[in-house]
C-alpha cells in the first residue's frame, strides 16, 4: 500500500482525485467531504446510503473482496480518503453495512456469524459483501459449468475457485464459505449435488 | 374637506405626523355623517392622536380610512348611549367652512330618502317646536328663534324662564337640533338614533308615550295632553327597539352614496364596545391643548451674543436671508471656534430656560430632546464605543410617543385583546421602520427574545412589555396580516422576520452564496475539487455573511438541510454545510 500503482490505460485523469494503489476508480462522491458524514435528513441519507452501497460493492468487486472486517476496513481506501483526510467512523460504517444488509439496501451485505441485530454492536463484525448474492453466484456457476461443458463431472471446490479453468471468472478466488453457500443454492434448485466430507468436497452439476 | 384621506403605516395604523402623538385607541367603532351611517365605515378602529381623530376600517383599511384634523373641529358632543343605541361622540366642523359651503353648495340633497338639506343654514328658520328642558327645574323653555346650533358658542343663550339659570350650551344645541329634525319632513323622516331622549316612544298598546312627561297619549294626538310636547311624528321617529348587537346591521339609515368628504354637517363616532368616555375626555383635552399649533409655532428665540459684532452665519437655523445688518464674517479656525462658542451659549440659554419649571420644559420639549440627542452623538464620537446602544438610547425618546400603552386603550371586554393587537401593530411598525432598520441590521431575521430586549430598551424603561404580552402580540402578526411574521424553528426557537422572507428565498440566497464559492479557491488548501464542490460553511461563517446571529444561522442551515438543499459534514471543528451533491450528483446512485 506504499506506492502508487501504475494507472490502467483506461483510467482517465480527472479521477486522479481519488487515486488508489489498486487503480480502482472511485465515484465522484468519494471526493466530496460530506460523503463521510452520515446525513441526518432522511431523503439525503437514503441517497447517501445507496451511494455508499454501490461504492462498497464496486470496490469489493474490483478488489475481489468477498467479506469485510469492519474495523480493519476503516483504514483502507474504501472508508478512508487519505487525500481528503476524511474517514468514515465505525458507527457510520456499521450503519451503512446494516443498511446494505436489509431488503431496503437490496440485501447486498450479511453479517457473518451473529444475528443481524447483534452484529453491529461489537466492533469485530465481519460482513459478507454481496456484490453478487449467493443466488446470483449460483447462476453464474451454473452458467460457467454449462459454458465449459462440465455438466455431469465432479468438480472439487478448490478446482472451482482456484483452478486454471476458472481463472477468468468472477468467482475465481472466491471465499470458500461463500462458495458453499452458493452451491447450496444450486443444490436446493436441484442443479447440483455435493459429495464428500468436510474439507474435500466435490460437486456435480446436472 | 372635513374628512381627510388617511395614510397608513405598514402595520395599518395611521402614520403619525411629526410631533403627533397617539392618545387613544378604541376598536369596534363606526362613523355617521349627521344621522346617517356611512357605508363601509362601520367597523374599525378609532385612533385619537394629538392632531387628528382617525378611523381605520377593519376590513379595508387602505381604502376606507379617514382622519379628522382636530384643528378643523369646532366642538364635540357626547352622547352616552340609550338603551341599545351605542354611545357616540359627535364632532362638528368649524362653522366657517359651513358658511362658505352652504353658500357655494345650495342644495346638497344627495341623500337617499330625500330628507331636507341637512346642513344648517346660517340663519335657520325659527323652530316653534324646539324646546329645551332646563336641567335644574326641568321647565320646558323654547329655543330662541335666532339660535343656530352651528354657531352656538357665539350666540348668547337666555336663561331658563322659570329658574333663571343659564343652561349648558350643549344642552340647548341638542334641543335645537332635535327641534329642527322635528320639522315635518316632506318624505319619510330619518330615524334618529342619537337624540332618542327627545323622541316619543310608542308602547306596545299603540299608545305613544310623551318624550317629555312620559304620559301615554293616544296615537292620533299631535301634542301631549299634559305638557303639550309635539307627538306628531312620533311613530315615524320611534327608537328602534329591535336593534341587533351587531351594530353594523343596526337599522340606522345608511348613506347610499359613498362617503362624501365634501361637507358633512357633523361626524359621529359610534362606540359599539365602549371606550367612548375616555375617548371623549382625551379628545377634549387634545382640543384644548391644540398641539397642532405648536407645529407651526416659531422656535424658541435664540439668544444672540451680547456683542452682536458679527453674524453667526454658521450657527444652525441661521437666517442668512434675513435683512439683518451686515456683519463681518469670521472664517477659518476663528469662525469655527466662535461658532462652537455660540452654540454652547445657545444651548446654555435653552437648557436654562427649559428647566425653569415644568411648563417651560413641556413647551420646549422638542428642542431639549434634539439637544439631548445631539449631546449623545457628540459623546459617542469621543468614545467611539457602543454605537448600537447609543443609537437606541437616542431613539428611545422618539419611540416613546409612538408606542401604545395600556392606558391609551379603552376599558371593556376587548381591551386586553385590543392592547395585544395594538402592540402587535406597534411592533410590526417598529420593525419595518426604515429609519431604524431593526430587522435589516439583523439580516432580516432576529430571535423573539432579542427583539423583546431591544424593544423594551427602546421604550426607555417605561411601559415595559411583559414577555407574555410580547409573544401574544407577535403571534397576532399573522392574523392581522402585518408585514412581519413569527417563525418557529424545529428547535422551538421563535424568530421574527419579514413576511416576504420565505424559506425558499433563504435557501436560494444560501445556495447562491455557496455557488459563489465555486469561483475562487478557498482560503486554505483543500484537497477536493472546489470547482466542483465549492466548500463547506460553518454556522459562524453564515452568520457573518448574512448578519444573522449564530443561533439563527444554525437554524436556517438546518432548515435548508431539512429541505434537502444542503448536507452536512461533521469535522473536528463542528458541522460544515455543503451544497447537497449527495442527492443531486447524477448517475451515481444508479450504478448499484
Amino acid at each position: 500500500m506504499a506506492t502508487t500503482a501504475p494507472l490502467p490505460s483506461n483510467f482517465n485523469q480527472t479521477s486522479a482525485l481519488a487515486p488508489t494503489q489498486t487503480g480502482f476508480r472511485f465515484p465522484p462522491h468519494y471526493s466530496f467531504p460530506p460523503f463521510f458524514t452520515l446525513q441526518p435528513v432522511a431523503s439525503t441519507r437514503s441517497s447517501q446510503l445507496s451511494s455508499w452501497s454501490s461504492l462498497i460493492q464496486s470496490y469489493c468487486r474490483y478488489n475481489r473482496i468477498f467479506s469485510l472486517s469492519i474495523i480493519d476496513t476503516l483504514n483502507t481506501p474504501l472508508f478512508y480518503n487519505a487525500s481528503l483526510n476524511r474517514r468514515l467512523n465505525l458507527r457510520d460504517a456499521k450503519a451503512i453495512l446494516s443498511y446494505m444488509s436489509t431488503s431496503e439496501g437490496d440485501n447486498r451485505a450479511e453479517f457473518i456469524g451473529r444475528g443481524k441485530q447483534k452484529a453491529g454492536e461489537e466492533d469485530g463484525g465481519k460482513v459478507w459483501i454481496y456484490w453478487r448474492r449467493p443466488e446470483e453466484w449460483a447462476a453464474a456457476l451454473e452458467e460457467w459449468v454449462e459454458r465449459t461443458g462440465q455438466k455431469g463431472t465432479v468438480l472439487t471446490l478448490y478446482e472451482i475457485v482456484e483452478g486454471d479453468a476458472s481463472r477468468k471468472e468472477e468467482f475465481w478466488s472466491m471465499d470458500m464459505d461463500l462458495l458453499q453457500k452458493s452451491l447450496a443454492v444450486c443444490v436446493k434448485r436441484g442443479k447440483a449435488q455435493i459429495f464428500g466430507s468436510e474439507g474435500s468436497e466435490g460437486v456435480k452439476f446436472f | 374637506m372635513f374628512l381627510h384621506q388617511l395614510d397608513l403605516t405598514t402595520a395599518l395604523r395611521p402614520s403619525l405626523l411629526p410631533e403627533e402623538t397617539l392618545l387613544f385607541v378604541q376598536d369596534a367603532v363606526g362613523l355617521y355623517e349627521g344621522k346617517f351611517k356611512i357605508p363601509q365605515y362601520q367597523h374599525g378602529q378609532a385612533y385619537l392622536t394629538s392632531h387628528r381623530a382617525c378611523y381605520v376600517d377593519h376590513a379595508e383599511p387602505r381604502k376606507n380610512s379617514v382622519a379628522i384634523f382636530l384643528k378643523d373641529v369646532e366642538k364635540t358632543e357626547f352622547y352616552a348611549g340609550f338603551l341599545k343605541s351605542s354611545a357616540k361622540i359627535t364632532v362638528y366642523p368649524k362653522p366657517l367652512k359651513q358658511l362658505i359651503r352652504s353658500s357655494a353648495v345650495p342644495a346638497p340633497a344627495s341623500l337617499s330618502n330625500g330628507t331636507p338639506p341637512r346642513h344648517a343654514s346660517p340663519a335657520p328658520a325659527p323652530q316653534q317646536s324646539a324646546t329645551w328642558v332646563c336641567p335644574i327645574c326641568s321647565f320646558s323653555n323654547p329655543v330662541p328663534s335666532n339660535f343656530d346650533p352651528a354657531l352656538a358658542s357665539r350666540t348668547p343663550i337666555p336663561p331658563c324662564l322659570a329658574c333663571g339659570i343659564k343652561p349648558p350650551t350643549v344642552h340647548v344645541v341638542k334641543a335645537a337640533i332635535a327641534g329642527m329634525s322635528n320639522r315635518p319632513p316632506p318624505g319619510p323622516p330619518p330615524k334618529d338614533t342619537k337624540y332618542g331622549i327627545s323622541l316619543p316612544v310608542p308602547s306596545a298598546s299603540g299608545m305613544v308615550s310623551c318624550p317629555r312627561c312620559t304620559l301615554e297619549n293616544h296615537p292620533s294626538l299631535a301634542n301631549c295632553e299634559i305638557c303639550g310636547a309635539p307627538l306628531a311624528t312620533a311613530v315615524d321617529r320611534r327608537l328602534d327597539f329591535a336593534r341587533d348587537i351587531d351594530r353594523s346591521a343596526s337599522p340606522g339609515p345608511s348613506l347610499t352614496t359613498p362617503l362624501q368628504t365634501e361637507a358633512p354637517e357633523c361626524i359621529k363616532i359610534s362606540f359599539r364596545q365602549g371606550g367612548e368616555k375616555i375617548f371623549h375626555e382625551r379628545l377634549k383635552n387634545a382640543l384644548v391643548q391644540r398641539k397642532w399649533l405648536l407645529q407651526s409655532a416659531p422656535p424658541i428665540p435664540k439668544p444672540r451674543p451680547a456683542s452682536g459684532s458679527f453674524e453667526d452665519v454658521y450657527s444652525k437655523n441661521t437666517d442668512q436671508s434675513s435683512p439683518d445688518v451686515e456683519r463681518p464674517r469670521v472664517v477659518g479656525i476663528a469662525g469655527l471656534e466662535r461658532r462652537g462658542l455660540e452654540q454652547r451659549q445657545n444651548n446654555e440659554a435653552m437648557i436654562g430656560s427649559a428647566f425653569e419649571d415644568l411648563e417651560a420644559l413641556m413647551t420646549s420639549a422638542k428642542e431639549i430632546i434634539a439637544l439631548a440627542e445631539q449631546f449623545a452623538s457628540q459623546a459617542n464620537l469621543g468614545t467611539n464605543g457602543n454605537l448600537e446602544a447609543s443609537a437606541l438610547a437616542s431613539q428611545s425618546a422618539s419611540a416613546l410617543g409612538l408606542i401604545t400603552t395600556k392606558d391609551m386603550l379603552g376599558t371593556g371586554s376587548g381591551s386586553e385583546s385590543l392592547y395585544i393587537s395594538e402592540l402587535s401593530r406597534n411592533l410590526a411598525e417598529w420593525l419595518t421602520d426604515d429609519t431604524r432598520g431593526i430587522l435589516r441590521k439583523e439580516g432580516g431575521i432576529m430571535t423573539l427574545v432579542d427583539l423583546w430586549a431591544v424593544f423594551n430598551r427602546a421604550r426607555g424603561g417605561v411601559e415595559l412589555v411583559s414577555p407574555a404580552d410580547f409573544e401574544k402580540a407577535a403571534r397576532m402578526w399573522d392574523t392581522l396580516k402585518l408585514p412581519v411574521r413569527l417563525r418557529k424553528f424545529k428547535s422551538g426557537l421563535l424568530v421574527v422576520q419579514g413576511r416576504d422572507r420565505t424559506d425558499e428565498k433563504t435557501i436560494a440566497s444560501l445556495l447562491a452564496w455557496l455557488k459563489g464559492l465555486h469561483q475562487g479557491p478557498p482560503a486554505t488548501d483543500v484537497t477536493w475539487d472546489w470547482h466542483m464542490y465549492g466548500r463547506g460553511v460553518t454556522a459562524q461563517e453564515t452568520a457573518e455573511r448574512f448578519g444573522w446571529s449564530v443561533g439563527v444561522a444554525t437554524e436556517e442551515l438546518e432548515m435548508a438541510e431539512e429541505a434537502g438543499a444542503l448536507c452536512r459534514e461533521q469535522g473536528l471543528d463542528g458541522f460544515r454545510f455543503w451544497e447537497n451533491w449527495l442527492v443531486k450528483l447524477p448517475g451515481l446512485s444508479s450504478t448499484a
